[in-house]
């Protein structure tokens, strides 16, 4: 057997897992509870903090997920049972009846049109109504109808079969069954996500009483264009657009009386969006969020959030809310607070959004109970900070909520993570290869065109509105046309059978298809082309369902005429077409690694376990990073013991060649060809060599600790960083015991206007040592100066605790920073009782604080290295503005960069804490290991060529872009691209202005032949 | 100039990932609108040479339309931000000529967008009834 | 102070040659006809005489660097590159940094003689029922003699050409010896299309027309542009063929928004094309108002930071999104 895995959850820490193991030669078996994959991200509107639209970004996943030969989508099922053990779990999965035959259906969705019954969209949260025969959403995966039995009338009353009736594929399955099905496979990945807090139970907040108390997921579809209102944003009650909407946060999180005492992690920053997203839709709309803490700890979160305060004047309160009552006259909602002077405020809101927190429940632990998955007490998944997507079960991991709230980008890198670790169990067993042989490819040369037109009714969607015969008739006399002619459905497997006898018979030599869109179907004609001699890419996609029958129902003669125009316009530009081949390219099988820290040694182990060559290089004469300098961890495990551990199994790991005290000189080459010279250190470790040939980069720098310049840093031995505490705290305890007072100042060096961000991780590590010092001393006083305190996701339980030890907080505002005064400082010489005196303006009292302090301790921002800018440079990957690594897509692919074959991990990516780290390693790992495991990889087809004879060499195409595909080539000095790294886009075709460079398969003469005949 | 029955003929390029994509949830949900627009479709709205755009009129289309995702949202990353300057300039260009501003016009419509595309489809279908068929730039032999 | 200036060119000129720094220098010559001047190649010292510096240096002089540095057709085997001085004027000097940006030009192969410019004079500005048969340029006022032998005294000022009316970079942006020239003319803002910009568009588009349909498509405004030295300009491809082969207005029309548009970024101004053409159609009407949407949208002058990216090969979020037709 090959290397085969479950994922349970389609969401997209399901997809994400599936996708990468699919590339890394593994079978996946992808289960989906719900009729289509896609998750709760599918009902987002625009995710923070770019407000990147969450469909776009999504749906080119769900289709990609759809199509991939590795990957068999089990959607509307539920797993039963799993018994057995690495490598042999079994499987045995339900799944329950659509009511359609999924081989016939062809998703023409008809059924739905014709369907009598509605019922609540449950995609739009019930804000709307769908049909009892339904696709979910209109980019559903796979999109297929089903049909909601307990409403349908047949079922319930014996009458109606309208969707039989009408369709044509005859696909509608009434008596269809449960199915039994059972899978045998290495390992499994639990993806199966988290549910979100039921707001109604909090029957405080009016939720499902008061018409206009929504929830946040609510808000997102209203605020979506494809949601219940079209994206208007109006109130449930009347229609009217809001002008004072409030959104409450911590609905079920950080909330002791529903038992969930743990932060959601994503709810502060999904509120804030909404408040910008508002702003821009309803630019006179005011929004107010009331908040405990904001938790913008993420990597240009709070830039975000002072954008969301500077620019789109949201409010910002702090309180928490107790009750929300109704004005019955206008349907308004009255929230009372106290600021935090302590005097009550009333205020109006025409709407509430009530953030609610993510939750594991009853279902969930039971589930959790029937695989045998420890759950921790928050009912999440039980992993631990060195193993973080490892299950208790051997041969489970776990990705996404279900082992605790995150957001996107870290669900998507603990997929990953779990991909690679789940694959790393089944090394011993072969891959899957698909390899299927293609016939020879006809010869052209000299043909004549022969175009070969073939329109789809599309059973009655296409037809009821285009005169289909009329169209086919039309394209027939049209210049190079041989052949015209219609199917009911052409996507439908005899179809392709006659596509391809037609070409063969009639040497066809162009195909045009014209039916509905290339998005979704053209993938299958091209291979339909393939299988029968001819290339791909001579093949023309005309769409005249969505561009014809269904907009234009009321219109046929006109939607008829614009059919045809149409099909003139792509059998013009198909005469054009050139057959291309994509290009592919060997790969080398090793991978360099930068940075020796955790992240660079989690992922050489990684990669070496998957039988790579690795080449870790780190620069100081020894390994483990920023991780030697940490001890513990929040939730009390031992750093140290795994430190060194890992080092240990770095050191004796035969994959893994080690250059110490080495750095990077310089890296040439593109995915799968680097060359790199490495430059000697202080000592040379032996006689390794110094260039190196590898196939992929992992960037793993780490990033440093900022050294304070203020609070008399550096002045006084009496203050000191959370770092040098920790120190103490290991090593010489008995400093520390005899302390009365310990002052502990939070954001130094973060989220000021110089650095803007929140460095992540000292909040959490300050409640770490402060609880460390209860341990060792309960009466010492600990006070801590805070903003906001960010002990995101589990590690609320940490802070609460803090609170219960008698950890002291105090919150300070920007601008109000604590002032210390050192008596009897190093410089000064009288020994009497010296003290450092910290001054504070507490909010809440009202009044400045003096605090006598023995010690004072800074949580100093984490920095990015200085040399990240050398190593940008010379990897052509850019830095963000604070200066660490920029990914190439913020939410969907977080340890990618837009140049293929690097990737990033650890502190250089961003400040993250040790688990987070090891989960972005795995990820880069796991990322890395889908170039690695292909003996060579193949470009896309349709990419740019230079016409060397007119480029002049100007570089503005190389400027442009974006995957620094196009060099210049020192001699003759013309552009050159590298096909390899070439994605299509065509900005550099679009910019030249000697047309010196073109895009295959949309060339600037191609797209003007079609606009010549428009 | 204006004539009830004319009917304009307008070409909109759209990028596949977002616009395209827009139109084709415009389809889903049976969103009507105007059937005067042929699409074209491109991977990118970088993929866009401001020279179609201006081929375009030559060839007596009475208004063009361009879309692409918006920006931060395009599957190229930048494709679309690099595109808009030139698209700024070309617009303001052509009109500096004497061009009609409505003639051409752009637009960033995402995936989800189906009723802003059919809305902008609209907007341009209308604004050029209302100025006529295109007289300038075409080339009339 | 002019022939101040120019005995201190033939200083400079004579060094570079004598310390073996330059092959070629590239400056003005007196012109065939007076008030004029012509660009001239020296190559060795006993020629420096031959230079002038007067209100009449119009030519743009980096046209010629992409062509030393790159003769078509492209040579197969590697050319030793000549090491070029020349006098650059703050819009010659904007061209060479445009140029080296797109790297037509071998920085380190050039020399540049930077003179802070004064303006240069237009002689299209002079009465035309004047037949000039001589000319003589003296403190800031120009005399000239028409074909009575009568002595006509004007302004220098009066001369000035649209472009450097308006020109705000009078100094050299680059330059490795800088020549001053007095005191700065105070800018302008008038012309370069700024009175056609308020007509309507009914009137914009019928002078639009009445200006190209004086063109000829010779070409001699892409021949003195230094931003033109494409290898095939899109006007001469016939694979795909942009333009129509034809003298049709339309395609006339074509050529020049193409070629025009394919300055935005890059045209510093200096108004070489619009003294080239034989018909005297005044492209700035039309070349100026990309000039100034770069700066008003984009906050982007062409040639004036070396450092700075290519106007169409960058972007910034705050770039104005005000071409979006909001439905
Ligand atoms: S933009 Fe055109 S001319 Fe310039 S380098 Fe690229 S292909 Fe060559
Ligand atoms: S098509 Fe896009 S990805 Fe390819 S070389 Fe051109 S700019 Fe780069
Ligand atoms: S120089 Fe004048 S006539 Fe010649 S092509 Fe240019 S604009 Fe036309
Ligand atoms: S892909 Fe839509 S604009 Fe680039």
């Amino acid at each position: 057997m090959h290397k085969r895995v479950l994922v349970v959850g389609g969401g997209i820490a399901g997809i994400q897992a599936s996708l990468d193991l699919a590339e890394m030669g593994v079978e996946v078996f992808l289960l989906e509870k719900g009729p289509s994959i896609g998750g709760r991200m599918a009902q987002l509107d625009k995710t923070f903090p770019t407000n990147d639209c969450a469909m776009c970004i999504l749906s080119p996943k769900l289709v990609e997920a759809a199509a991939h030969p590795n990957i068999k989508i089990i959607a509307n099922a539920e797993l039963k049972s799993l018994d057995g053990e690495i490598p042999n779990f079994r499987a045995k999965i339900l799944k329950k009846p659509r009511y359609i035959d999924e081989e016939k259906c062809t998703g023409c969705a008809i059924c739905m049109s014709k369907c009598p019954v509605k019922i609540p969209d449950e995609y739009n949260k019930g804000l709307s109504k769908t049909k009892c025969m339904r696709i979910p959403f209109p980019q559903a995966v796979p999109a297929l109808p089903i049909m909601d039995r307990e409403s349908c009338i047949y079922h319930q009353r014996g009458k109606c079969r309208i969707c039989e009736k009408f369709c044509e594929a005859d696909a509608i399955d009434f008596d269809q069954k449960e199915e039994s099905i059972d899978v045998e496979v290495g390992s499994v990945i639990f993806a199966s996500g988290s549910e979100e807090f039921d707001a109604a139970i909090k029957d405080e907040y009016g939720y499902k009483t008061f018409p206009n108390v929504l929830t946040s997921i609510e808000f997102e579809r209203i605020l979506s264009a494809s949601g219940p209102t079209e994206g208007h944003i109006t109130r449930p009650s009347d229609g009217k657009e809001p002008r004072r909407i409030a959104f409450i946060q911590c609905v079920g999180s950080r909330d002791m009386q529903m038992g969930n005492e743990y932060c959601s992690s994503v709810c502060c920053m999904q509120a804030v969006k909404d408040s910008v997203i508002v702003k821009e839709h309803l630019p006179g709309v005011e929004a107010t969020i009331f908040f405990m803490d904001i938790r913008a700890f993420g990597k240009d979160f709070d830039k975000f959030v002072n954008r969301a305060k500077d620019d789109y004047h949201t409010r910002f309160i702090r309180a928490r809310i107790s009750a929300v009552e109704i004005d019955p006259a206008t349907e308004n909602l009255i929230i009372q607070y106290n600021s935090e002077a302590g005097s009550l405020i009333e205020e109006n809101f025409d709407l509430v959004v009530l953030s609610v927190g993510l939750l594991s429940t009853a279902g969930i632990r039971k589930m959790a109970a029937r695989f045998d998955i420890e759950i921790n007490a928050c009912g999440f998944a039980r992993t631990s900070s060195f193993t973080p997507m490892t299950a208790s079960r051997p041969g489970i991991f776990i990705a996404g909520t279900f082992s605790g709230p995150k957001d996107i980008p870290e669900t998507v890198m603990q997929a990953s993570g779990a991909a690679s670790a789940a694959a790393s169990l089944l090394t011993e067993l072969p891959i899957r290869e698909l390899r299927e042989e293609l016939p020879q490819e006809f010869d052209l040369r000299g043909e004549q065109i022969r175009t070969g037109v073939f329109v789809c009714r599309c059973g009655i969607n296409i037809a009821a509105t285009v005169d289909v015969p009329g169209v086919v008739e039309y394209a027939s006399a049209l210049q190079g046309v041989v052949h015209s002619q219609e199917f009911i459905f052409a996507c439908a497997q005899d179809s392709q059978k006659l596509i391809g006898e037609k070409i063969k018979e009639l040497k066809l030599n162009r195909v045009i298809v014209s039916a509905c869109t290339p998005r979704t179907h053209e993938l299958l004609f091209q291979k339909t082309l393939s299988s029968s001699g001819l290339n791909p890419y001579l093949f023309e996609f005309v769409n005249i369902r969505e561009q014809c029958s269904w907009v234009h129902q009321k219109e046929q003669e006109k939607a008829t005429e614009k059919a045809k125009d149409l099909v003139r316009m792509a059998a013009t530009k198909a005469g054009l077409l050139e057959p291309l081949s994509r290009m592919s390219l060997k790969v080398n099988k090793g991978a360099l690694i930068i940075g020796g820290g955790v992240a660079g040694m989690v992922a050489s182990l990684e990669l070496s376990t998957q039988g790579y060559e690795v080449f870790l290089v780190e620069k100081e004469s020894e390994l483990g990073g920023n991780l030697r300098h940490v001890h513990y961890t929040l939730e009390g495990e031992k750093t140290d013991r795994f430190l060194k551990s890992l080092i240990a199994k770095v050191k004796k790991d035969d994959n893994i060649q080690l250059y110490i005290d080495s750095e990077i000189r310089e890296i040439m080459g593109y995915v799968g060809n680097f060359h790199t010279k490495i430059g000697n250190g202080k000592q040379t470790t032996n006689n390794k060599p110094r260039e190196l040939e590898h196939g992929v980069v992992i960037v793993a720098t780490g990033g440093e600790e900022y050294q304070p310049s203020e609070y008399l840093y550096g002045r006084d031995e009496r203050i000191i960083t959370q770092r040098e505490l920790e120190e103490r705290l290991t090593k010489q305890q008995s400093a520390i015991d005899k302390l009365g007072s310990i002052v502990m100042i939070q954001c130094v060096g973060s989220r000021n206007g110089q650095y803007p961000y929140c460095s992540r991780v000292c909040c959490s590590q300050a409640i770490k040592n402060a609880l460390k010092l209860k341990e060792i001393n309960p009466e010492v006083n600990v006070y801590m100066l805070y903003r906001d305190i960010r002990t995101y996701g589990l590690k609320e339980l940490y802070y609460k605790k803090a609170r219960e030890k008698g950890v002291i907080f105090i919150r300070y505002e920007e601008g109000e920073e604590p002032q210390i005064e050192a008596q009897n400082s190093k410089s000064e010489q009288q020994a009497s009782n010296g003290e450092v005196l910290v001054k504070a303006y507490d909010p809440i009292l009202q009044r400045n604080l003096v605090i006598n302090a023995d010690l004072v301790v800074l949580s100093s921002a984490i920095r990015a290295r200085k040399e990240n800018k050398i190593l940008s440079q010379m990897l052509k990957v850019p830095l963000n503005a604070d200066g660490f690594f920029l990914e190439a897509h913020v939410k969907l692919r977080p340890v990618d960069f837009a140049t293929d074959g690097i990737f990033v991990c650890g502190l250089a990516h961003y400040p993250k804490d040790v688990s987070e780290t090891i989960c972005q390693a795995k990820a880069a790992s796991a990322r890395a290991v889908t170039i690695l495991r292909k003996d060579e990889i193949e470009a896309e087809g349709r990419v740019s060529q230079i016409r060397k004879e007119r480029c002049s060499g100007c570089g503005l195409c190389i400027e442009i872009c974006p995957y620094t595909a196009i060099e210049l080539e020192e001699g003759e000095r013309v552009a050159i691209v590298n096909e390899a790294l070439c994605k299509g886009c065509g900005a550099c075709a679009a910019s030249c202005r000697s047309a010196a460079i073109d895009l295959k398969g949309f060339k600037d003469e191609q797209i003007l032949a079609a606009l010549s005949v428009v | 100039m204006m004539d009830k029955n004319f009917e304009p003929r307008i070409v909109a390029f759209l990028c596949n990932w977002c616009s395209y994509a827009g139109a084709d949830l415009a389809g889903v949900s049976r969103i009507q609108y105007p059937t005067n627009v042929r699409i074209i479709r491109l991977p990118c709205s970088g993929r866009i040479n401001p020279l179609y755009i201006v081929k375009a009129l030559q060839n007596g289309v009475d208004g063009v339309l361009v879309s692409g995702c918006h920006p931060g949202d395009c599957h190229y990353i930048s494709g679309n931000l690099v595109a808009g300057r030139k698209f700024a300039l070309l617009k303001n260009f052509l009109v500096h000529l004497g061009i009609e501003p409505e003639r051409v016009q752009f637009s960033w419509v995402s995936a989800s967008e189906g009723p802003r595309f059919a809305q902008i489809v609209k907007k341009v279908v209308n604004e050029v009834k209302e100025i006529g068929p295109i007289e300038k730039m075409v080339k009339r032999l | 102070m002019m022939k101040e200036i120019e005995t201190r060119i033939k200083e400079v000129v004579k060094d570079l040659f004598t310390q073996n720094k330059i092959d070629l220098f590239i400056g003005y010559s007196k012109g065939s006809l007076p008030l004029t001047s012509s660009p001239c190649f020296i190559t060795k010292s006993e020629d420096i005489e031959k230079l002038v510096w007067n209100s009449f240096c119009s030519n743009n002089l980096a046209v010629y660097l992409p062509r030393i540095f790159n003769p078509q057709p492209r040579k197969k085997e590697k050319i030793e590159l000549p090491r070029i001085g020349i006098l650059a004027k703050g819009c010659d000097a904007r061209s060479i940094v445009v140029l080296i940006k797109e790297h037509q030009i071998a920085r380190d192969n050039v020399f540049i003689l930077g003179i802070v410019c004064q303006g240069m004079g237009d002689r299209k500005k002079i009465r035309n029922d004047i037949e000039i048969t001589g000319a003589e340029e003296k403190n800031g006022r120009i005399t000239i003699v028409d074909e009575n032998k009568k002595e006509i005294e004007l302004k220098r000022e009066e001369l000035l050409s649209d472009c450097c009316i308006e020109c705000q970079h009078a100094t050299p942006p680059i330059h490795d010896i800088l020549i001053e020239s007095g005191n700065q003319r105070p800018a302008a803002p008038k012309g370069g299309g700024r009175d056609f910009e308020k007509k309507s568009i009914e009137d914009r588009w019928n002078l639009f027309q009445e200006e190209i349909s004086k063109c000829i498509r010779c070409y001699a405004c892409r021949q003195a542009c230094p931003n033109c030295y494409c290898r095939e300009c899109f006007a001469d491809q016939t694979k795909p063929r942009w333009i129509g082969v034809t003298d049709h207005i339309s395609d006339v029309m074509f050529y020049q928004i193409g070629r025009i548009f394919h300055q935005a970024g890059r045209c510093v101004d200096c108004g070489a094309c619009v003294r080239a053409c034989p018909m005297g159609i005044d492209l700035r009407v039309f070349t100026h108002k990309l000039v100034r949407d770069a700066k008003e949208l984009f906050d982007y002058e062409a040639g004036v930071f070396l450092e700075e990216g290519l106007l169409l090969a960058t972007f910034k979020p705050e770039d104005k999104q005000e071409f979006i037709s909001e439905p």
